[in-house]
């Protein structure tokens, strides 16, 4: 009996937000991974702010793709020989986006190139060429906004979520009325097992800190991905795993990089809070064949972001 | 207090028909809390309304009747013999709605009530009865609460809708059982077959006054000569031919209600009683095969007020927890407006819309984790419509249009399942190489000032929410064409991907062409229709 209690308490205490007990969810770039600590926490809340108010198509560009990324993560770690940060330049992901999209209708070239190459978990895994398997392998994510935000900055709009890479029949929106049934409605969706993913979009305004813990222990319970979208970087302190900050980075083409490249939605992501490891700055690009982020620029920056030096306020 | 009019109610058998209160009863409680009340002289009160082109009383209360006025009197006349008598102008839309109040009430006895304006109510009491031990005990039950609630009224209970009528309105209110039509009617006056006045004064004119005057004459030359109306009235009210009644709200196919002997008020108990008749109503939609997709809870207060709390699902459900849980948020979203008084005297349930629901295999085949997931999901839309709305819970549909803000809409999420045309979707998409389309579509277009180097070409600059953008790439045109079938198509747009110098991708489109421009008219506008990541 006492024992059974004991089990209880230590089951209602555990930290929310820093426990991995979820898995982390990779997103195939080896710094950033190596920044979390293996990828994105699942199960855990994530704050994504926008720099601002007409930046926040980016931010949630960042926030889905991150909605949309594999699940199969685990799988393909244990399947491969080499772990996560010994993958190879980080220009490789990117180039082989592009050679799978090339070699998609043949299947034996694929399986070339796998041999040839080192493996990378993700990029040729991910390449789905049964034609139904994008809608079915997908779970569902919910997007809960307040009415007035999917007024003011549009709402989803299903053909582009579809060549973002994401399933529009997996969507499930959600309008409220008040922040108050914001907060509860994404905590009912994180309940759900189901549910791959949770986005929240909050306009202006502080958060308390409760209405945070609750929503990270509801991720906690179900090991979903909560992802918290703010028109504008948020000032108040919070308990959530991570903090970036996402603006759109210009679309410049690339030193080696090719045209097509040009179409691609490109992040630059500041990752300014961490709970599990050091911040960073990236420019991403989502790459929408392979429904993964690769790493826009050719190496790491020669300088480490402002971010890093307290004197310097962020961009 | 009792009200006044002429609120009669009748009743039979299969029919019951009531007359609830009238004007002069619902106004009573107004008059009561007005200075006149203390006066201890009681004032006549007079309801008014404009018949033809005269002013007359409609109904007049027990003070006014006993200083001899009546309805129909002319209220010039009324207020000359009697200047004291408060006249009140008549609401007939209160009225109706009082009427219309009452009849829900109503549905405690019987579920057929329907609404005989402006004054009545026929209540369909078959094999309702002994719900309260017997047709007697119904009546004196709902005379009872009647009265109660400061309404005159009569009541009678007869074999067919017209009999009732009849022994309501015009005849002795009293129970009168099937095949005794005739020797209740005879007597009674031709106005109490619910005739035209033009028809009762022409039968008067040769001597026809009594129902029992035309029963046994020969039909033909009575019908010859007054209608088809005449005749099948009277066969309505003898019971010879059947009349429908027209019940005021639709008839549920499932309902299963409990009566407390003592009102329940706290939340946890209405709940507990909701699952309890959820159980109830399972078993009888295992034996049909069906599930529920609206469920409809009435509460019936003491005080005669009715709280009506309905919840959709998205998939046929029958499992009462699952219903007690969706009641549980609608109880939850209405916190306040959900005002038990002095509590809840009788509960039903009721399954408005029921489907088949086949019955689900567990556990065998291979796709049982997809099922259940889904299965989750559908709960966790109840849940969420149920405390949120039904409209706020949407999903995605892709509909067949090339018009970008009708390619895609959102419906509640309830009503639509599964694939929702994106299938078909992603085929166009192959087949058409659709231009990029952006993340978030603003619901509007919002007019923006742009400046293009060429007419035709895409904006070096523009304006959007005061903020100047600087295009430094742009991708484009496509040209959308309105819809040129319909008056208000609009003009066909010219969209443009464009970028700006801080990397922010917008969707624009020239509104209209400039080979389409009419000399000397203003150059097509600009819009700004989505952001991209």
């Amino acid at each position: 009996m006492i024992e059974q209690l004991r089990q209880r308490l230590q089951a209602l205490q555990k930290t929310a937000g820093i426990e991995d007990g979820a898995g982390a969810l990779p997103l195939g770039i080896a710094a950033i991974d190596a920044a979390l600590g293996g990828g994105l926490a699942r199960g855990a809340l994530h704050e994504i702010a926008a720099p601002g108010e007409a930046q926040l198509a980016a931010a949630t560009g960042f926030a889905l793709g991150l909605s949309a990324l594999r699940d199969d993560a685990r799988a393909a770690n244990s399947s491969s020989p080499l772990p996560w940060g010994e993958v190879g330049a980080p220009t490789g992901p990117a180039r082989l986006g592009r050679l799978d999209d090339r070699l998609r209708a043949p299947g034996e070239g694929l399986r070339l190139i796998e041999n040839h190459l080192p493996p990378h978990p993700t990029s040729l895994r991910s390449v789905d060429l049964s034609p139904q398997g994008r809608g079915e392998r997908k779970k569902s994510f919910v997007w809960i906004a307040e009415d007035m935000a999917l007024i003011e900055s549009g709402a989803p709009y299903g053909p582009g979520l579809d060549q973002f890479g994401l399933a529009p029949e997996q969507l499930l929106t959600v309008g409220v009325a008040h922040r108050r049934d914001l907060l509860w409605a994404m905590e009912e969706a994180l309940r759900c097992r189901a549910v791959h993913a949770v986005i929240g979009e909050l306009r202006h305004g502080a958060l308390d800190a409760v209405a945070v813990r609750r929503l990270s222990l509801a991720a906690t319970n179900s090991g979903a991905l909560a992802l918290l979208l703010r028109s504008a970087p948020a000032t108040d302190a919070s308990t959530a795993a991570t903090r970036w900050i996402v603006g759109a980075a210009p679309s410049l083409p690339c030193p080696g990089g090719g045209g097509e490249e040009e179409n691609r939605p490109r992040f630059a992501t500041h990752l300014i809070r961490n709970r599990r490891g050091p911040r960073g700055s990236w420019i991403l690009q989502w790459s929408d064949i392979d429904e993964r982020f690769v790493l826009a620029t050719p190496a790491q920056p020669v300088a480490m972001p402002a971010l890093d030096r307290p004197d310097r306020k962020v961009a | 207090m009792r009200g006044e009019g002429r609120d009669e109610g009748a009743f039979r058998q299969s029919e019951h028909s009531e007359k609830p209160p009238h004007p002069t009863s619902s106004l009573r409680s107004e008059v009561d809390l007005s200075p006149h009340a203390g006066r201890g002289e009681e004032r006549a009160l007079a309801v008014y309304g404009k018949r033809g082109n005269a002013e007359t009383l409609v109904a007049v209360d027990d003070a006014a009747e006993r200083r001899g006025l009546s309805a129909g009197m002319a209220l010039a006349q009324a207020r000359a013999m009697h200047p004291e008598i408060e006249a009140v102008p008549e609401d007939a839309e209160a009225d109706a709605q009082l009427l219309e109040n009452i009849a829900d009430w109503c549905l405690r006895y019987t579920p057929l009530v329907a609404i005989d304006a402006p004054d009545g109510l026929l209540l369909d009491i078959s094999g309702c009865g002994h719900l309260y031990g017997g047709e007697q005990e119904l009546v004196a039950d709902l005379g009872r609460r009647v009265e109660r609630a400061g309404f005159a009224y009569n009541v009678a209970i007869a074999g067919s809708i017209g009999a009732a009528w009849a022994a309501a309105h015009v005849g002795e209110p009293a129970s009168y059982l099937c095949g005794e039509e005739r020797s209740l009617l005879a007597p009674l006056p031709l106005s109490a077959l619910r005739l035209a006045p033009t028809t009762v004064a022409a039968l008067a004119r040769v001597g026809l006054k009594r129902v029992g005057d035309i029963i046994d004459l020969p039909r033909s030359p009575l019908t010859a000569r007054f209608g088809p109306e005449l005749m099948r009235q009277l066969d309505r009210a003898l019971g010879r031919e059947h009349e429908p009644l027209n019940p005021r709200l639709p008839v549920a196919p499932y309902v299963a209600e409990q009566r407390f002997a003592e009102p329940i008020a706290r939340e946890q108990d209405v709940l507990a009683i909701t699952e309890r008749l959820a159980v109830r109503l399972k078993f009888a939609l295992e034996r049909r095969g069906d599930g529920a997709r609206r469920i409809e809870l009435t509460l019936f207060r003491t005080d005669g007020a009715l709280r009506r709390i309905a919840t959709g699902c998205s998939r046929p459900l029958r499992d009462a927890g699952d219903i007690r849980a969706l009641f549980a948020e609608q109880l939850a979203a209405l916190s306040d407006e959900f005002d038990p008084g002095f509590g809840f005297d009788m509960a039903r349930l009721a399954v408005v819309v029921a489907e088949p629901c086949p019955p689900e295999q567990i556990g065998i085949g291979g796709d049982n984790g997809a099922t259940e997931a889904g299965r989750q999901v559908d709960q966790l839309v109840d849940r969420l419509s149920a405390r949120l709305g039904a409209r706020r819970v949407r999903r995605l549909i892709a509909q067949d249009s090339h018009i970008p803000e009708l390619a895609a809409a959102t419906v509640p999420a309830q009503t639509t399942r599964a694939d929702n045309g994106w299938q078909t979707f992603r085929r166009h998409r192959a087949e058409a190489e659709l231009a990029p389309r952006p993340l978030r579509l603003l619901t509007y277009p919002e007019p923006i000032e742009a400046m293009a180097e060429v007419p035709d070409g895409p904006p070096l600059r523009f304006r959007w929410r005061r903020a100047l953008h600087e295009v430094i790439a742009a991708e484009g045109p496509e040209r959308i064409e309105g819809a040129w079938w319909s008056e208000q198509g609009g003009a066909a747009r010219d969209y443009f991907r464009v970028e700006d110098k801080s990397g922010l991708r917008f969707w624009l489109f020239r509104a209209g062409l400039y080979r389409d421009l009419a000399p000397g008219a203003a150059a097509p506008s600009w819009f700004l229709h989505g952001t991209f990541a």
